[in-house]
């Protein structure tokens, strides 16, 4: 009996997020004496997979087949939850993200698992099995009891720390059966946003809003955002006036992230805005107005102008990696 | 006998024009909605006297207002010669109306000088629109025609004040070479008299004659070309300020078809029921020449096109697309495009095109801050708002498109009863940490009835910056001791945000809600801090059933200083010197001018007046649904304009007296990088600061 | 075509959530009920097809499943402009369970695309939608950004990491959206909240179906530390502070 973690990858490679997932799989295995078993649909190389094992996992596998070459949600979780079946797996993880949402709920069926989905702590207790998870957007937390006898976790990002506990896994490639009367999605094209890190994965985001005054403001902001290996972000108001492209609002009805650090320059802070980074480890305003909203959910915070206090930033940055 | 055989003839044709362009007027009146019945005649006859003969609103410009009154009164007493000339052309008879005696002379001279004068005023305007650049004739809508118009209109009135003058030169001469009587006084004309060469007696008939045929032939074609000109306001003008909106122009009309709907929704046995027959209008707002009332189509054809509306539109002047005047015109283009189809295929011929999209377009509506400035200019008391309104509520009610952020207005106020999103939870947080308690209607005993209902409206619970004024003016009931309480979390939305920006169904669901929580409590007066809430509570709930005695906190101020209760402290306010910035909800929408001023006086440094103030004073922009989306597209934003005004004065305090006022002025302070060393302060926060604490 | 909406009665957003600490109820006395901003934004998106005579969808059905206190969300989405609705008459008990109710009522009724939004904003479960295409045994799309008619077929915009693909599905699918589906939700106008009070909503009585979750209980979240602040004019202390205190540089 295994827990069984579902460890998406891209291009062959794994990310911060899949180790996450990995090391907290292993702590839950840990509470239910259990082995765990890591996974990825496509393509991995070894040393990749062997990477899993590293936080934890004691089988590691890569299973592949022509007919998974693109995401088809019903394909994949029947794929995930012949796996299961396979292995036996009483509780299975994958992460909150797009993937994870779109996958989860078709294992859920199959199984006749019930989900706990945004998960962010361990499990507060294994029997009954209660997870404690995101509730009424952010106002308050619940504790799930998952009565099923398969459960399924979605964990939500950046919410549990990576812990390297090597389990000595080998990597295995599997070549699955798929049941060919299920893919029926089809890509016709893809765009992507090549170059730049993603706002979704990066670690630390610098945000302006519209107390940057003007688009042409945005240099010191995006040179600490650089220096700081992170992504830039901004406000709604920002993105619908042009100054930014849409893909850098944050926000209710933009991206929901949750960096470990998030720089809000010259953002009010109203509610639509936060309920996209409330969920960020540190958050820092910079805002000329004392009482602006920002600063009751900021742990850190200046008040002054962005203008002069950017380039001051940038260049204690500067010193810091000297 | 031949002359008076050919004049009648003229005159019969000339009627009979006129008795057509009257009918085809008429029909298209037909075509119109009804307005408001023609009541208060008394008052009415007052705003004759007032806004029509004493021309008050056109000395509001006073230099060109001056002429401008001279050629009315002119054409006022003119009048009296035409009369007698168009007698005098059917019976035959010369000066019929002679025997009035002393009256006649009098009547003759004041005609004769007036010619004059009206001829010099002429010939200024002319001078004035050809050779000077007066921004006012210039605007979108003002094409080639607009501008011919005016050109024939002050030839015409030139050639009827010249052709006078010389008619009676002409009989002047006649008399004098004749030594017959003299019939009235001429003094102008004894003086061109003088200056032109002598002629002889037939020279002088000839004189009167042609001038005589010119003068009233002029008359009849002119009031034939009128009613075709922007000039028909020489009739429209008396007859539209007579049939003025007499209800203060901040109140919107109510409804009525909505009303019979939210009726039935709010009532659970009806809620899922059909309408009564007859109950659901065609159309609810207006899309086209149709959907208007038969006043907005009288106020279209009594536009002169003066501009003087637009010249003072806060959106307009800060180069958004709106433009009072265009609105007025478009309609009255749009009803000689589709009025005379109708009229011939029937109430539902339809072209395809429209009033809304084709004339005035969405971004123009949407730009309007209901501040009434056009309200208040225009010398023929056209209201163009209660249009504007009604376009904006044909494309809220019919089709649902307003500006996204209003949209979220309009959701907010449904689900949370305030215009941004905060809940009613949060109502009463303004009254965290102070040092006296706040009553709350709820949480007293059930005999408790206080005299006053303190309405602290959604600014002043939830903005950050006005809960400070509540709680300055809290402090001051409390000080006072006035028996009073606020709803506390039972209060919701007025739906003021809701009616400006054309969403007539929410804005009467928060009402009827409203005036059901101010019943079960049996409030019968109201104190309001907030110049919207105070609009629409005193002005627009009656016609909802809720009557009650409506105080702004500006009057409950003031007259709490004259009556000596409240005493204040002058020497406390220190600086250069205290502005004050007319909110338009309670100065243009409700003439409330005197109360914050009388306030402002009693505190040193005293006050200093922008240069336009009271009834001249410029929008902060806010107003109209605008505080809660971005502007439409313009060259600069209006409270930067405001602001500007404002610091020109020198004072170092601004003194408003609203919510949005406030808070455009103080954003107008940060965007001129003046907040450190000028302050925007309420006029409740001023007089707390000078109350001996 | 005909487009299914499944929408959820969910608490509006603002509302300050009460309950009593570790109770599993939440105290909905003055709760304001409003439809599930993510089902706004589809209903939307569904009018916007249903409204544009190229796009060949005719018909827009919302479904929901709950109580006969859910009926003025459900006439709120007709009044916005659906043309009929569907009320599975049950309590919703957990994502499975709620699912299962709404693909057998949906399966009784004739349908080309089911769209429902990516979570609720009560329960946050992301579950439903993909729990429905697996009961109806077919296909679904997920992060759905975009959905258009191209010669009478759908084309779907599915966001990936780091941008978005353009996708195509056999019919009948769900389609699982997030925001951008739609601008801003559209109001409902005067005369479809007149013809709301009249336009069809059809009953269904709840199948068998286990509830496999349950709350135990509710907790509020932590309370945030206040805001610690760094003079203007030294804002190098805060490189300091994030690098040795929060530790996240």
């Amino acid at each position: 009996m295994s827990v069984l973690v579902f460890t998406e990858n891209w291009d062959g490679k794994f990310k911060k997020l899949s180790f996450e997932l990995v090391s907290y799989a292993a702590s839950v295995a840990g509470m239910m004496n259990m082995k765990v078993t890591a996974f990825t649909i496509g393509k991995a190389a070894d040393e990749e997979l062997k990477e899993l094992g590293r936080y934890g996992a004691h089988r590691v596998l890569s299973l592949v087949s022509p007919a998974l070459e693109v995401m088809d949600n019903r394909t994949w979780s029947k794929v995930i939850s012949d796996l299961a079946a396979k292995e036996g797996s009483k509780i299975i993880i994958l992460s909150n993200n797009m993937t994870g949402k779109a996958l989860a709920p078709g294992v859920a069926v199959r199984l006749k698992a019930g989900i706990g989905s945004g998960v962010s702590r361990l499990p507060v207790s294994t029997e009954p099995f209660t997870v404690y998870k995101r509730a009424y957007s952010g106002n308050a937390f619940a504790n799930v009891v998952l009565r099923s006898e398969v459960k399924i976790i979605t964990l939500a990002q950046n919410s549990y720390e990576i812990i390297e506990r090597p389990a000595g896994a080998i990597p295995e490639t599997v070549d699955v059966d798929v049941d060919q009367s299920l893919p029926a999605t089809t890509v016709t094209s893809t765009h992507k946003q090549t170059g730049k890190i993603l706002l979704t994965d990066a670690e630390v985001v610098v945000s302006g809003g519209r107390g940057m005054k003007s688009p042409d403001n945005w240099e010191p902001l995006v040179e600490l955002a650089s220096l700081l290996n992170g992504a830039t972000a901004c406000s709604r108001p920002v993105s619908d006036e042009g100054w930014r492209p849409h893909e850098e609002h944050t926000g209710q009805t933009g991206k929901i992230i949750a960096p470990n650090l998030y720089i809000a320059v010259g953002i009010s802070g109203a509610t639509q805005h936060l309920a996209g980074v409330s969920s960020s480890k540190y958050i820092v305003a910079i805002n000329n107005d004392k009482d602006a909203p920002i600063f009751e959910s900021a742990q850190y915070g200046i008040v002054g102008d962005a203008m002069k206090v950017l380039p001051k930033l940038v260049d204690a940055v500067k010193n810091l990696k000297k | 006998m031949l002359k008076q055989l050919i004049f009648t003839v003229i005159l019969v044709v000339t009627i009979a024009a006129f008795g057509y362009t009257v009918n085809r007027l008429i029909k298209l009146f037909r075509l119109t909605k009804p307005a408001f019945p023609v009541r208060d005649w008394g008052k009415r006859v007052n705003l004759l006297l007032k806004v029509a003969l004493g021309q008050s609103k056109i000395f509001r410009r006073p230099v060109v207002g001056f002429f401008h009154a001279l050629v009315f009164w002119g054409f006022c007493i003119i009048i009296f010669g035409s009369i007698e000339m168009v007698i005098d052309g059917i019976s035959g008879a010369e000066r019929s109306l002679s025997f009035l005696g002393p009256v006649y002379d009098v009547l003759m001279a004041a005609g004769d000088i007036f010619a004059l004068l009206v001829g010099i005023s002429i010939i200024i305007f002319t001078i004035r629109r050809s050779l000077l650049h007066v921004k006012r004739f210039t605007g979108v809508e003002m094409k080639s025609r607009s501008h011919v118009d005016a050109i024939v209109s002050l030839s015409l009135i030139l050639l009827l004040m010249v052709s006078l003058i010389l008619m009676n030169t002409g009989y002047l001469g006649l008399q004098l070479l004749s030594g017959t009587e003299i019939h009235g006084s001429y003094p102008v004309s004894r003086f061109i008299a003088g200056l032109l060469p002598g002629l002889s007696a037939s020279g002088y008939s000839t004189l009167y004659h042609i001038n005589w045929w010119v003068h009233i032939l002029t008359i009849f074609f002119f009031a034939n070309y009128l009613p075709y000109s922007k000039h028909f306001h020489v009739f429209m003008s008396v007859p539209n300020v007579f049939l003025s909106r007499l209800d203060p122009p901040g109140k919107l009309d109510n409804m009525e078809s909505i009303t019979g709907e939210v009726k039935l929704m709010l009532n659970p046995d009806t809620a899922y029921s059909q309408a009564p027959a007859g109950a659901v209008p065609e159309r609810f707002g207006v899309k086209d020449a149709g959907d208007v009332t038969w006043k907005n189509y009288f106020d279209s054809l009594s536009c002169t096109e003066c501009g003087r509306c637009t010249s003072v539109c806060p959106a307009n002047l800060t180069g958004k697309k709106l433009s009072p005047r265009k609105v007025m015109m478009n309609l009255r283009a749009r009803m000689k495009e589709i009025g005379p189809l109708m009229v011939k295929n029937g109430q539902d011929y339809t072209d395809n095109r429209s009033l809304v999209r084709d004339y005035v377009s969405e971004e123009e509506l949407w730009a309007c801050t209901t501040c009434n400035a056009c309200v208040q200019e225009c010398p023929v008391n056209i209201n163009q708002p209660s249009l504007i309104v009604d376009m904006r509520r044909y494309l809220v009610l019919e089709e649902g498109a307003a500006p996204g952020e209003l949209k979220s207005v309009f959701s907010n106020i449904e689900n949370n009863g305030a215009p941004w999103q905060y809940p009613a939870d949060d109502r009463l947080n303004w009254t965290k940490n102070l040092d006296f308690e706040i009553p709350v209607f709820a949480g007293l005993p059930a005999e408790t009835k206080p005299e006053y209902l303190f309405w602290v409206g959604c600014a002043g619970a939830f903005d950050d910056r006005y809960k400070k004024v509540v709680r300055a003016f809290a402090g001051i009931l409390n000080r006072l001791n006035v028996s009073y309480a606020v709803l506390g979390k039972e209060e919701t939305c007025t739906g003021d945000p809701a009616r400006r920006a054309g969403n007539e169904m929410l804005f009467q669901m928060q009402a009827m809600q409203v005036i059901e929580i101010l019943k079960n409590y049996e409030v019968k007066k109201i104190i309001t801090t907030c110049p919207h809430c105070f609009n629409t509570f005193k002005n627009e709930y009656p016609d909802l059933g809720g009557n009650y005695e409506v105080i702004s906190y500006l009057q409950f101020l003031e007259s709490s200083i004259s009556e000596g209760k409240l005493k204040l402290d002058h020497r406390k306010i220190k600086g250069t010197g205290i502005t004050f910035h007319d909110p338009c909800y309670l100065g243009r929408a409700n003439n409330i001018y005197s109360e914050p001023r009388e306030i402002i006086k009693t505190l040193s440094p005293g006050l200093v007046e922008m240069k336009r103030n009271k009834s001249f004073a410029l929008c902060c922009g806010a107003g109209g649904g605008q505080m809660f989306k971005e502007a439409e597209k313009g060259d600069q934003e209006i409270f930067i304009e405001r602001t500007g005004e404002a610091l020109e004065t020198g004072a170092d305090t601004i003194a408003t007296a609203c919510p949005f006022c406030m808070t455009m002025i103080t954003d107008g302070l940060k965007y001129k990088n003046r907040e450190e060393n000028v302050r925007n302060l309420d006029i409740a926060e001023l007089v707390a600061e000078a109350m001996e604490m | 075509m005909n487009i299914v909406v499944c929408i959820s009665n969910v608490p509006d957003t603002t509302t300050r959530i009460k309950f009593a600490e570790g109770s599993s109820a939440i105290d909905t006395a003055g709760i304001q009920w409003v439809i599930n901003p993510w089902d706004e934004l589809s209903l939307t998106r569904a009018l916007e097809l249903r409204d544009d005579p190229s796009s060949g969808v005719k018909k827009v059905t919302v479904a929901h499943a709950g109580p006969a206190s859910s009926e003025p969300t459900i006439r709120k989405a007709l009044a916005i402009g659906a043309d009929d609705a569907i009320r599975v008459n049950c309590t919703p008990s957990d994502a499975y369970y709620t699912a299962s109710q709404l693909a057998a009522a949906i399966g009784k009724e004739g349908f080309d695309i089911v769209i429902c939004g990516i979570e609720s904003s009560d329960f946050n479960g992301s579950a439903v939608g993909g729990m429905i295409s697996e009961f109806l045994g077919i296909p679904s799309v997920s992060s759905v950004s975009g959905i258009s008619m191209e010669n009478g077929m759908p084309v779907i915009t599915r966001e990936i990491d780091g941008g978005r693909e353009s996708v195509k599905v056999t019919l009948p699918f769900v389609a699982i959206v997030q925001k951008g589906i739609a601008k801003e939700p559209r109001i409902a106008s005067m005369r479809g909240i007149m013809a709301a009070r009249t336009k069809a909503v059809r009953l269904y009585e709840p199948v068998d179906a286990d509830c496999l979750t349950e709350i135990a209980g509710f907790e509020k979240p932590a309370p945030r530390a206040a805001c610690k602040y760094v003079d203007p004019d030294d804002p190098g202390k805060l490189i300091e502070l994030l690098q040795n205190e929060a530790k996240v540089i």
